[in-house]
């Protein structure tokens, strides 16, 4: 895992210095502007408007949130992401517009809230913790050749033995039980990049332990 | 699917993933370089992989993207 960096960040630097918009946020969001309350108050309509349209979007994807409770959900994500907003104003460096960089707090405050709204009504059982029996998907047919029935129960004995007691619990929750990572997270007391880091690393091991029972996934690993 | 495929797909590990902090900070500037009709993975190759597997990065990119061809670059000042 690393972190991103930009190969050029002149082009979008010469973007924002002329991208008027952006500089007029800065300006009126600052204390002493003249218009620094409206500008707050657009400001945290711009983001409830993007949140509402993102739990609507999401809620079709799923039995989520409707109604006033949606509204109401949308209010929160708004006024959490405003405060982050003004707190973090500094860090804008102009490499997008404004409003994109706007849009992307509340956005995660969208996330946020509805994987604690997920986690509260419905958290991850034990048995989605645990291993248990295989999806339907990796359970092999009495048709399958014995070398992929092998091939199945390397990997069972893989999660079983192979893996940390921490990385098997978020594998078989994440990839087996598909409980959401961000409701995972909450479940554990974690946060989604340490998850993604549990599975990722489970995933890697898992397909080492494939690998070296004979069974590689790909020729890199045919010939690692 | 086969059964190979359905277990590459269960382990799928890419080499190159930046992982889910490095993509919170770019967020914005990756949705903009699509908006441009770029392609982003030139500027960020391991935020593109990350992408691909994690859905709950995937949900909020989809998010921004979605909230800023929608609503745009609005400004602070009375339309």
């Amino acid at each position: 895992m690393t972190v991103e960096r930009p190969v050029s960040e002149t082009a979008d630097r010469r973007a924002a210095a002329g991208d008027s918009c952006s500089r007029r946020w800065i300006e009126q969001l600052k204390p002493d502007h003249s218009r620094h309350d409206e500008a707050i108050a657009r400001l945290h309509d711009v983001l409830r408007r993007a949140a509402q349209h993102e739990l609507r979007r999401r809620s079709s994807l799923g039995p989520r949130l409707a109604g006033p409770e949606l509204d109401d959900v949308a209010q929160q994500c708004a006024d959490d992401a405003l405060v982050n907003i003004l707190a973090k104003l500094d860090d804008f460096k102009g490499l997008s517009r404004f409003t994109t960089w706007a849009y992307k707090f509340a956005i995660f405050e969208v996330s946020s809230k509805l994987a604690r709204h997920a986690w509260q009504r419905q958290p991850p059982s034990r048995e989605d913790l645990e291993p248990g029996e295989m999806p339907d998907s990796l359970t092999p047919r009495p048709s399958d050749q014995a070398e992929r029935r092998e091939q199945f129960v390397v990997l069972k004995e893989a999660i079983a033995l192979d893996l940390t007691p921490r990385q098997r619990e978020v594998f078989v929750a994440a990839a087996l039980n598909e409980v959401p990572i961000d409701v995972l997270a909450l479940e554990l007391g974690s946060n989604r990049n340490a998850i993604y880091k549990n599975l990722f690393d489970a995933r890697r091991k898992l397909r080492g332990s494939l690998a070296a029972a004979g069974y590689p996934l790909t020729d890199e690993e045919l010939s690692a | 699917m086969t059964e190979i495929d359905a277990i590459d797909e269960l382990l799928r590990a890419h080499e190159g993933d930046a992982g889910c902090s490095a993509g919170e900070p770019i967020m914005d500037q990756y949705v903009e370089i699509e908006l441009r009709g770029e392609d982003p993975s030139e500027r960020f190759p391991g935020t593109t992989i990350h992408l691909r597997v994690c859905s709950g990065c995937r949900a909020d990119h989809d998010g921004v993207l979605e909230a800023a061809r929608r609503f745009g670059d609005i400004g602070p000042d009375p339309e």
